[in-house]
């Protein structure tokens, strides 16, 4: 266990919000069914935002004793939040938002190659090649084999499958 | 008798069931190593699948995926720090450091040959005391389950880290978590602020691909451009030195997974967690610290939940009871196929019973060779360049997340968690406490209030009875003692006592 | 190029749209099982639809969607094209969802496709309960108000509502221990952390022939052929006459708005599946009572299921909301 000196950049910040999301907690809490009886809904979320309360305090108490980092907000920047976390995950939203709308399909897509792309700095064709393999592999085990319908989006995947299960039957439909 | 042996054998020598119970070891190491994907969805698909099957033909194929999926969700632990199966949580703990040492080859070696030692003695209680173990399970009331879930809560403190009170704050954080949605006991909405997709709470499973994968994949994005570890690939089946040596704890360990997983309210998940706790007890002298790449860390989960599978059957075949979620749909399917599983099963059909042990047996034995093979592949897997492993280890997880529930909104807390536990890594907070406060948090929550109910309010009526019945008066104690062994003046007492020196 | 593929995907599809329109079903139908995997409903669904799929010539691929008693599925099912391609796969609970404040869906914005059985309720006992039949039980809940612990599933569920009829009936006063279905219920019962409970017949027969458990009595008009010995509680309480048949039921439903010839092919392939030898077997092993009815007559059976049972939840105090706010008539 390291003895630490100083603190981490934006440590207090993380820890002031976090108390003060135990306070919300509580209240929200104490809105289940207040201090009703022991056996309530509310009992069990109210002693743990309690918990959560005492903890914090003590947590954000402790690292405001600490001595200020160095470096200010550049130092955050810098150590927590460096472009390439920044981008990558501005990525993984980008690709959560889509994915209703787009459908899975596309979305995991366009997000496979753009992410490969970016983090391999180039080699767009490589990129490309793997996307398509792993989003291959992942629709054959995901939605043929386990039957986990995906967000289906603009790819009509279903009338797809449909439509080539048809053939392969030689057209014969019941 | 000659009837018994000959159900024990029968999945040995008739060639279909013995095709079908490799299939279904190696497809189930497969859905168990995948997230999102999980032993209880592949044996409801087969129920469906296998509904024009002979029912042996089917609980080959799902015994041999029961047994399977237990075990494969250690690999992707280890090998990419998320847990295929809630199960295989705690062996994320000690398996991913050892990975990260370039050491996965053997983690993986080792963790398996203790999964097959787990499942082996998991069978054999299975087949020798079912009856004694399933009559002692069914005693346990909820003010005892509620004591278990203490129990396990008590494991905050092995797994802190830097600080107590921040380990503290995330096991209440994940117990809090635990409560959010529609309570089952009096339908009221806890923090659910009117949305419908909130009613039915937070998925553990997302929560911890996103605290434990998602989060360790934005870390790595740190060292993107240094060369991947090399992993040694020599040493990968475990000596018999060293088995020798985490025998005497694999038997704890494994005596722990059986019991947990006979309890009908409890399965491998918190056999595990409460495995490694036990293991991080008793491991006076661990060459590498806990959570740091301690064989011993990997040892006792791993052959807790194995363990826990042959526990599971114990009050399904003897009483009908369901031991986990996984046996309850077998019940279902041996329903469909024309059997009544139920107190009677055991005196009407022993060949079930006998026809279930030679089978998890088999498909013990199938574990061991599937699970020694192809391991030097499967660390190549992160010996691939991070540009490439990382999206791929998001949309893994991505789909893993969607899939555990057919919904988007679970992909978001997936991802609003991998968010989370960046941060909450960044600043000393440990994420295990928070997972292992999500999986115990209905446990405690649920159990405390039937007991408390059933006193009818009244604390001092539940103190006494407490104390007055035997099972519940010997948890109590436990716990009291364990945490006593945990205070700072026990502690010195002990090094006093035994005056070892320590140096670290 | 992306562009490209997708547009030649979309052409492909527009094409076999063409072909195939009116010619339900083109492609695979999507069945939302609102309750979990293993549990009855889940089995029911399971068992019906290999049947079902041959006469549709597609699959049916099933999904759990669990969580809000049912509420998400019934809300996401709802919230699908009204195309015959989702199916809700249910149970009885989204008749209560109103009066318990859960949702504004009920089973009047479905078409039942296929109502499938009906479960009979018993009441069974711990072997140590000093009762043995209902009436016992009345008498002895009646010297010791509040002191008989029930096992229950949580306000709406099967027990809750049974406990609220004998409420109405009798004076009858127990503390209800609330546990996450009936079978972890029963098993609690056995270990002894609550003396009685009212369960599905299919669920506790098991138990009871084994003699883990004991039958106090049947919820119904007549004794069941799989446990002979349960008296039909309307023996010593004829006023119970009102309420029965009552217990909870499987079915299959689309969206109330869902074009009628869709309807008519969903009903006769389900139809085709709840004749089917097997799937019957099945149901009477486990003593629920096979209905397979669909359209108007399943529609006055939802009718008068939820007006029995809304003011039975209401008059037991469980319910949030009146059922006579949402118009759901006073039996």
């Amino acid at each position: 266990m390291k003895n630490q000196k100083t603190r981490r950049p934006g440590e207090v910040v993380f820890n002031a919000v976090l108390f003060a999301f135990s306070l919300f907690i509580f209240w929200q809490a104490y809105g289940i069914s207040g201090f009703s009886s022991l056996s309530s809904a509310g009992t069990f979320p109210l002693a743990m935002s309690g918990i959560m309360i005492v903890t914090a305090a003590s947590v954000l108490f402790r690292s405001m004793r600490l001595s200020v980092p160095q470096g200010g907000f550049a130092a955050f920047r810098r150590e927590v939040l460096p472009p390439v976390v920044l981008i990558f995950s501005l990525f993984i939203l980008a690709y959560s938002m889509a994915m209703k709308s787009l459908g899975f399909l596309a979305a995991s897509f366009v997000f496979l190659l753009a992410s490969i792309w970016f983090l391999e700095r180039g080699r767009f064709s490589r990129a490309l090649l793997l996307s398509i393999v792993s989003i291959v592999g992942v629709y054959i085990v995901f939605r043929l084999i386990f039957q986990v319908v995906l967000p289906e989006g603009i790819i009509p995947e279903r009338a797809i499958a449909a439509a080539i299960g048809d053939f392969l039957k030689g057209g014969a439909k019941p | 008798m000659i009837d018994a042996f000959s159900y024990l054998f029968m999945s040995w020598l008739q060639p279909e069931l013995l095709a079908l119970t490799a299939i279904g070891t190696c497809a189930g190491i497969y859905i168990g190593a995948i997230p999102g994907l999980s032993v209880t969805m592949a044996v409801s698909i087969l129920i469906s699948f296998t509904f024009g099957w002979q029912v042996n033909h089917a609980l080959a194929l799902m015994n041999g995926i029961f047994m399977g999926g237990v075990y494969g969700g250690s690999r992707t632990a280890i090998l990419l720090n998320i847990p295929g199966a809630p199960a295989a949580i705690a062996t994320a703990l000690d398996g991913y450091p050892l990975a990260k040492k370039g050491e996965a080859g053997n983690a993986i070696g080792l963790s398996t040959v203790m999964s097959v030692l787990g499942g082996f003695i998991g069978i054999i209680v299975l087949a020798l005391a079912a009856p004694t173990v399933s009559e002692f399970a069914i005693k346990f009331q909820p003010r005892d389950y509620m004591l278990l879930a203490v129990m396990g809560i008590l494991l905050v403190g092995s797994l802190s880290g830097e600080s107590l009170a921040k380990g503290i704050f995330a096991g209440a954080l994940g117990m809090l978590l635990g409560t959010v949605g529609l309570d089952p006991m009096t339908a009221e909405q806890r923090f659910t602020f009117g949305s419908v997709e909130l009613m039915n709470g937070i998925s553990p499973v997302a929560l911890m691909i996103g605290l434990f994968g998602v989060s360790e994949a934005l870390n790595q994005l740190h060292s993107l451009h240094l060369p991947a570890i090399r992993q040694r690939v020599d040493k990968i089946i475990p000596s018999l030195a060293d088995v020798k040596k985490y025998l005497p704890l694999s038997l704890q360990t494994s005596a722990i997974g059986v019991f947990i997983g006979a309890l009908p309210g409890t399965g491998g998940d918190i056999a595990a967690l409460m495995a490694y706790d036990h293991a991080k007890r008793v491991t006076k002298e661990p060459e590498v610290p806990f959570g740091e790449g301690a064989k011993e860390g990997l040892v006792a989960p791993e052959t807790a939940n194995n363990a826990a599978v042959g526990g599971a059957y114990i009050p399904m075949l003897t009483l009908g009871i369901p031991g986990d979620a996984v046996t309850a749909i077998i019940i279902g399917a041996l329903f469909i196929h024309g059997l009544n599983p139920g107190p009677l099963l055991l005196v009407q059909k022993p060949d079930m019973f006998w026809f279930t042990v030679g089978n998890l047996t088999l498909a013990n034995i199938f574990l061991l060779i599937f699970g020694l093979t192809g391991i030097r592949i499967f660390t190549r897997i992160i010996e691939c360049p991070k540009g490439v492993l990382l999206p791929l280890i998001l949309l893994l997880s991505v789909v893993g997340a969607y899939s555990i529930n057919n919904s988007v909104s679970d992909v978001w807390w997936m991802l609003g968690f991998g968010v989370l536990g960046y941060f909450m890594k960044f600043y000393g907070y440990q994420v295990g406490p928070v997972v292992l406060g999500i999986i115990l948090s209905r446990l405690m929550d649920d159990n405390w209030r039937r007991a408390i109910i059933s006193e009818r309010d009244s604390v001092s009526d539940f103190f006494f009875n407490m104390l007055a019945s035997p099972l519940s008066a010997t948890l109590f104690a436990a716990i009291v003692l364990i945490l006593i062994s945990q205070t700072p003046f026990w502690k010195k007492f002990r090094a006093g006592g035994s005056a070892v020196p320590k140096n670290g | 190029m992306i562009g490209k593929l997708m547009g030649a995907a979309a052409a492909l599809a527009l094409l076999v749209g063409v072909a195939s329109a009116g010619d339900f079903p083109d492609r695979d139908i999507q069945g939302i099982i609102q309750w979990g995997a293993g549990g009855s409903t889940d089995l029911v669904m399971r068992s019906v639809s290999p049947e079902a799929e041959k006469v549709l010539g597609r699959s049916i691929i099933m999904t759990n969607k669990t969580g809000g008693v049912g509420a998400i599925a019934t809300q996401f099912v709802a919230s699908q094209p009204a195309d015959g391609y989702t199916l809700l796969m249910s149970a009885e609970n989204p008749q209560l969802y109103k009066v318990m404040g859960l949702s504004n869906l009920d089973y009047g914005d479905f078409y039942p496709v296929n109502v499938l059985a009906r479960g009979v309720p018993v009441l069974v006992a711990n072997n140590d309960a000093p009762f043995n039949t209902i009436k016992e039980l009345v008498d002895y809940v009646q010297a010791n108000p509040g002191a008989v612990r029930m096992g229950s599933t949580g306000p709406g569920g099967l027990p809750s509502v049974v406990g609220g009829m004998l409420a109405a009936e009798t004076d009858f006063k127990v503390t209800a221990v609330p546990f996450d279905g009936d079978g972890p219920a029963l098993t609690a019962m056995q270990g002894g952390a609550v003396d009685f409970m009212p369960a599905v017949l299919g669920v506790a027969a098991e138990h009871v022939k084994a003699g883990r458990i004991k039958v106090l009595g049947i919820i119904d008009e007549e004794a069941s052929p799989i446990l002979p010995d349960a008296k039909p509680i309307t023996a010593d309480y004829p006023e119970f006459k009102k309420y029965l048949p009552w217990g909870p039921f499987f079915g299959v439903f689309v969206k109330r708005d869902t074009p009628d010839d869709v309807k008519a092919k969903l009903v006769e392939a389900f139809k085709a599946g709840a004749e089917k030898a097997d799937f019957q077997k099945l149901l009477s092993d486990r003593g629920y009572v096979l209905l397979n009815i669909s359209g108007d007559e399943a529609d006055a059976f939802l009718r008068k299921w939820q007006s029995t049972t809304a003011w039975v939840v209401y008059d037991a105090g469980i319910a949030k909301k009146s059922p006579e706010e949402f118009g759901i008539a006073k039996p």
